[in-house]
């Protein structure tokens, strides 16, 4: 009687988690597009081979990963300085904790085109300095070797806060004891923090690195914003190109099988992150 | 120095937001014709003017939250009672659904919302939105349940009260923190999803906020009259900002105890 009120809940998960990725399974083996109609017919995994040859798609990969690397582990740094700070007895932290919330509650859209404006040539603000003090206006945006370092700076002043709560939370569970024994062993400000915080943290640091990751390699709003995926598609992530496959070319097949090879790619990742975390840590545990 | 890097940005967008066309081209000058609330005063004009998309982000968020309390209440009270088992598994599937970056999922939402007739179907958007809060809401609401203590139902059972009775009056008084601090991570995320909105809703009339701002984002690059973009962006983190201040101690508990519970 009790599983009775459990089943909404999971009979919603399933409709919205699992049944997409059991529905794009179904497609990527079809055409699906304006050619055929909209109709379902077999192709015998020629998007399979299509995606393989498909320059673009690899580029993507290739960025979107980029994207990701750069921003999850300059967010999972700077979080741990943040949450170390916040840690600390100072005054005001109240409101230090409730403005640097601030940036993950705003709505991404927003916050994306406030960045588009602040990079934007030659008005905005960088730009201005840049030039005031010589160096002339620098044009990150249309620049594709720097655009996309634009949108990690995004990322990063976003999700970073987010980080640092999780990171927080975990470095409130440590005992103070543990510290004041280190202490009065001899042990160096350093020395503590590599021998107890961070194996103590380890699983928050796991926690944060997975779901950021995940969501980074998953990004769209901040891209499709900022910069829609150019210039010259150098900062276009595989959403926005199943996205562009889906909405703009309307070949809905093609999108279906960009979506399940990301999928593949994201779980890939994914495990060998866990692995290589943690060898690192049995090696930094020694 | 945190300080300046989280606010910075925001400063900058109400300090375009004020300031005129001419003042735009040199913002870095001080004259005294750079001041002006004309960009405000644009926005509330436009067609439709822009409460309007406040207003279906409103409906959105009340909707979807209101929906997803509904259904992880009960669902938590039951996995908190359940056996290791049952248990275990769902929280795995919970937390691997709660990892999932749920962008992969538009294009099945969209095909779903074509056949069912969802399109343009602004309350619809709540049934997508409470199964992405779904994990995280049952997560946090199960281990809020769990805190409390058995024999206190129990004493109630012997009275005589039943289950309805039971949650009623005891057990979601008790919670409430956690209820609140789940209500407010779910609206947040609804205020601020944009691809499921962006490919549901395509009348101009019914978008939501993130969506508004995107299509002025995307309208046109060179003739982008930035001090009227900067308030609508300030128009629309207003009342985040509220929320933020208000229910600061809600948001961090309940982000960390799904942190610390995960």
């Amino acid at each position: 009687m009790n599983y009775l009120l459990l089943t909404p809940a999971f009979l919603l998960i399933l409709l919205v988690f699992v049944l997409p990725l059991i529905r794009y399974s179904w497609m990527s083996m079809h055409s699906i597009s304006v050619i055929t109609g909209l109709d379902y017919i077999p192709n015998n995994g020629s998007n399979w081979i299509r995606l393989l040859n498909d320059d673009r798609f690899w580029r993507d990969t290739i960025q979107t990963i980029r994207f990701a690397a750069f921003s999850v582990s300059i967010e999972i740094v700077l979080a741990i300085i943040i949450a170390l700070l916040l840690s600390q007895r100072i005054k005001g932290k109240g409101i230090l904790r409730t403005i640097s919330l601030l940036p993950w509650a705003l709505p991404t859209t927003i916050m994306a085109l406030g960045w588009r404006w602040i990079f934007n040539t030659p008005y905005g603000p960088i730009d201005q300095i840049s030039s005031l003090i010589g160096f002339g206006t620098l044009d990150i945006l249309s620049n594709p070797d720097l655009a996309w370092i634009a949108t990690v700076i995004g990322d990063v002043w976003k999700t970073t806060p987010f980080v640092a709560l999780i990171i927080l939370a975990g470095l409130q569970t440590i005992p103070s004891d543990l510290y004041e024994a280190f202490k009065m062993e001899g042990g160096s400000p350093l020395q503590s923090f590599i021998k107890i915080t961070l194996p103590l943290l380890k699983p928050y640091i796991l926690l944060s690195l997975v779901f950021r990751l995940a969501q980074a390699f998953g990004v769209f709003d901040l891209i499709q914003v900022m910069t829609g995926g150019g210039p010259a598609s150098s900062t276009e992530s595989i959403a926005i190109y199943a996205y562009l496959n889906a909405m703009r070319f309307l070949d809905f097949g093609y999108s279906a099988t960009i979506m399940i090879a990301s999928f593949i790619l994201l779980i890939t990742i994914c495990l060998f992150t866990w692995i290589f975390y943690n060898k690192l840590k049995s090696k930094l545990s020694i | 120095m945190l300080l300046i890097w989280s606010l910075s940005p925001l400063i900058w967008q109400l300090y375009t937001s004020l300031s005129t066309p001419e003042a735009l081209t040199r913002p870095l000058e001080i004259n005294e014709f750079r001041w002006t609330f004309d960009n405000y005063k644009q926005i509330f004009q436009a067609n439709p003017p822009f409460v309007r998309y406040l207003l279906n982000s409103l409906i959105v968020g009340l909707s979807s939250t209101i929906l997803t309390l509904a259904i992880a209440l009960p669902a938590s009270y039951s996995l908190a009672k359940a056996n290791n088992k049952v248990s275990k598994i769902s929280k795995i599937i919970l937390l691997a659904s709660a990892l999932f970056p749920y962008f992969l999922l538009f294009l099945a939402l969209l095909e779903f919302a074509r056949e069912m007739n969802f399109g343009n179907n602004l309350l619809a958007l709540c049934i997508p939105y409470s199964a992405l809060c779904m994990p995280l809401a049952v997560l946090l609401l199960t281990a809020a349940f769990k805190d409390l203590p058995n024999d206190l139902e129990e004493a109630a059972r012997l009275e005589g009260l039943g289950l309805i009775n039971r949650l009623r009056w005891i057990l979601f008084p008790l919670i409430k923190p956690a209820i609140a601090s789940t209500s407010i991570l779910v609206f947040l995320f609804t205020w601020n999803e944009y691809p499921i909105a962006l490919t549901w809703i395509s009348k101009s009339e019914l978008i939501t906020l993130p969506v508004a701002i995107a299509r002025i984002a995307g309208s046109s690059v060179y003739s982008v009259p930035y001090g009227a973009y900067a308030a609508a962006t300030v128009v629309g983190a207003l009342p985040l900002l509220l929320i933020v201040f208000i229910f600061q101690k809600r948001i961090v508990s309940g982000l960390t105890q799904g942190a610390i519970k995960g």
